[in-house]
């Protein structure tokens, strides 16, 4: 004990910088460093031979047994305790080490007091951190594994157990952690990953599937990045993370999205998305067939980089009047014509896009080709129109004949019922001379009838590429004798190359029957002129043929001069057959005649031949 | 036999005026019958009768087919005509056109002279076709 009162001593343990103390087996203060005394707040003069008990009294968090335990048991001890100064919590270690003499004698005990806020801070902090990363890994299913290759132990955090459905306890090693991968691509791939992450050190990343201690595939990403040291790899670590609805949730969505992919793709339409600009931001297979170019030179274009100035003019007010109504515009016949000049017929919707405020922000648009509908649509009514037209003149026809044949019986009926009555035999004779005349006039009838129903039932008519001024020639050689007669001055201004499309037959009555009426209804003091002439145009050859003659009325007969049995001359050649037979011909051959004419002054017949081959 | 001053056959066809005339001889006494191929020939003879006094005539045949100018454009012109008395019209055709019997309707109600329908075969006029009646015989 008066050792440790030398004086040198008392005066070096005051000054230590470490809080110490030291007291005798009695557990009594012997001396203490100024520190040591700063941390319990106490006066070194009047600390002195007071037992160590009574001065911990003063801190807190430890019971006093503790504290008796840890000075009886002559062994190195910890004890923990707080004070609280300036309001403000503060932690202690307190490290009790048996004291000896030179002689190994237990003098007492040495205690040293550490101020420990900062490593409480850190500890606490360091749990906060470490639940926080826990509750992180529960929440995102992402696990974490070790691998120490010095060791080579692996360590796999709970999570990442959990997501491998292993128990708590279960000591994973590499080769059992590699085989958790489905056999195939999953297991062979993440060999060769981690081969190469241990090689060379190479991260990596990849979704893989992994069958379960329970038997159960699952998706799970899984992350391995080196630590190396002097270039070496020493340690592994990584992530691994469950992604197993993700990615289901992601096949979907693909799966989803190709199939409506498919579907815009091979609909039948034209579908494409404008924006409130109207330029596209989406076209389908079929409107990009349409237009004859790629989706990605379609996209952001408007109407009026791809169609005409007009038809697009049309479009973009239908887009705007559908964004600003919000109401579709459902099955709307439009025309496209594209740059090339080519039209198309569509039916056209247009939905507005809206976004969740409501507002439109552009549109859907499908459109169908009903180019093809619309051709049959108009050849079905130019059908309907012709049929029309041949039913008209078909009981034109039957009246005609029906006429024709009854005003002929009924002669042939009233002469008869003359002759039965009759007593006298010259005039039963007369009545027989008429009969005969009725007779004839009958046939006659039947002929020209026969001659008109030739043309309509001619169906397989062989039109053919004729020279025209060939067939006036040949007209006017045969009539030479007539138009001599006739004085006929003929002027011929065909074009000796021009040919025409026709039944050479009825080129032949055509131009016959023309001529021979110019001649017919000439002004009876003067030479008939007879002017021809044709020249091409589109679709057809207009020959013309003028005379100098009588005229004709056309106001009063302009309907009826190509009637059947029309005459509107004292002309006793007269049928009233010709023009009727040679517009038909003109007609059946898919050409038309026209007819100008002034009384006194002359006529001119315009043929059109139809140079379309049917 | 009844006496009648002047009648008209307007018919291209000479059988058929040949018929008329024939039938006519049996049942009237007329010395002034005549007959014209067209309307055309008709009118401008009954526009001389109006100009020269000549009394028209009191009964005509008409035939609706015919060149030129056909029996309805004839009665279109001819009911313009200044005639003072009321004149007998038998329309006689081969027609079974109904709308040949339905333009006769309408010149019937709308022309103050008689307006009679005949469609041929006719094998007799009778006394009534001559007086001043309206009538019509349908086949």
């Amino acid at each position: 004990m008066k050792a440790i009162e030398t004086s040198p001593h008392t005066y070096l343990i005051k000054q230590l910088p470490k809080p110490t103390v030291f007291i005798d087996r009695h557990h009594n203060l012997i001396t203490a460093s100024d520190s040591w005394f700063s941390v319990f707040n106490l006066q070194p003069d009047t600390s002195e031979n007071q037992p160590i008990t009574k001065l911990f009294a003063s801190h807190e968090g430890f019971q006093a047994n503790e504290l008796k335990q840890c000075l009886n048991e002559n062994k190195t001890n910890r004890l923990h305790h707080t004070s609280i100064s300036d309001s403000q919590l503060n932690w202690f270690e307190s490290t009790f080490t048996p004291w000896f003499d030179e002689k190994e004698n237990l003098l007492g005990t040495i205690i040293q007091t550490d101020n420990i806020n900062q490593e409480v801070a850190n500890e606490a902090e360091l749990k906060r951190i470490n639940t926080l990363l826990k509750a992180k890994s529960e929440v995102a299913k992402v696990g974490s594994w070790e691998y120490d290759i010095a060791n080579d132990k692996i360590t796999w955090c709970s999570m990442t157990k959990k997501i491998h459905e292993v128990s708590s306890s279960y000591e994973p090693n590499v080769t059992e952690g590699l085989s958790f991968y489905k056999q195939g691509y999953s297991r062979n791939r993440i060999s060769m990953l981690f081969h190469k992450l241990l090689e060379k050190g190479v991260p990596f990343s990849e979704r893989l599937v992994i069958v379960t201690h329970k038997g159960d595939e699952r998706w799970v990403a899984a992350g391995g990045k080196a630590i190396k040291k002097d270039g070496k790899v020493i340690k592994l670590f990584g992530t691994f993370q469950d992604v197993h609805e993700q990615v289901l949730a992601d096949i979907k969505t693909k799966e989803s999205e190709q199939l409506l992919t498919t579907l815009i793709d091979n609909l039948p339409l034209n579908v494409f998305i404008k924006d409130k600009d109207s330029r596209k931001l989406l076209v389908n297979k079929s409107e990009c067939e349409y237009l004859g170019a790629k989706p990605e030179d379609l996209i952001g274009k408007t109407d009026f980089d791809l169609y005409n100035k007009d038809v697009a003019q049309i479009s973009r007010d239908e887009d705007l009047e559908v964004m600003r109504t919000q109401k579709s515009m459902v099955g709307v016949e439009t025309i496209n014509v594209r740059k090339d000049g080519s039209a198309t017929n569509f039916l056209t919707s247009k939905i507005p896009l809206l976004d969740l405020n409501g507002k439109a922000y552009g549109l859907i648009g499908m459109s169908m080709d009903i180019t093809h509908m619309k051709q049959k649509e108009d050849q079905l009514r130019n059908l309907i129109n012709v049929t029309a037209i041949q039913n008209k003149k078909l009981i034109n026809f039957a009246h005609i004949v029906s006429h024709n044949l009854r005003s002929h019986t009924a002669n042939f009926s009233m002469l008869l019922d003359f002759l039965i009555k009759e007593k006298d035999e010259s005039e039963k004779e007369r009545i027989m001379g008429m009969l005969s005349h009725a007779s004839d006039n009958l046939l006659d009838t039947l002929e020209n009838l026969n001659e008109v129903v030739d043309i309509s039932t001619n169906i397989n008519m062989d039109k053919k590429s004729l020279n025209l001024n060939e067939n006036i020639i040949k007209v006017q050689q045969n009539l030479s004798a007539f138009l001599e007669r006739n004085k006929v001055e003929f002027i011929n201004s065909v074009p000796d190359n021009l040919t025409v499309m026709s039944v050479p037959a009825y080129l032949e009555s055509i131009i016959l029957n023309l001529v021979t009426n110019a001649v017919k209804y000439r002004q009876p003091n003067t030479s008939p002129i007879i002017s021809l002439n044709a020249k091409k145009q589109e679709d057809s050859v207009i020959f013309s043929i003028s005379d100098n003659g009588l005229g004709i009325d056309l106001n009063r007969y302009g309907n009826k001069i190509f009637g059947m049995y029309k005459t509107f001359h004292n002309n006793k050649d007269a049928r009233g057959l010709g023009l009727y037979i040679i517009k038909n011909q003109i007609e059946a051959m898919g050409g038309g005649i026209t007819v100008n004419s002034e009384v006194d002054k002359g006529t001119t017949f315009n043929v059109y031949f139809n140079e379309e081959s049917q | 036999m009844k006496e009648i001053n002047s009648i008209y056959i307007i018919d291209d066809d000479h059988i058929t005026v040949f018929g008329i005339k024939k039938m006519l001889k049996t049942i009237v006494s007329c010395n002034d019958i005549e007959a014209f191929e067209n309307g055309r020939l008709a009118l401008d003879s009954l526009r001389e009768r109006i100009q020269t006094g000549v009394p028209a005539p009191e009964v005509i045949f008409l035939d609706i087919n015919m060149p030129i100018m056909d029996g309805w454009e004839f009665l279109e012109e001819f009911v313009t005509l200044d005639l003072k008395d009321k004149i007998i019209i038998n329309v006689i055709t081969s027609s079974i056109d109904p709308s040949d019997y339905q333009k006769w309707n309408d010149f019937r109600l709308k022309c103050w002279h008689y307006l009679n329908f005949k469609n041929k075969p006719i094998y007799r006029i009778e006394v009534t076709d001559l007086n001043r009646i309206n009538i019509t015989s349908l086949p």
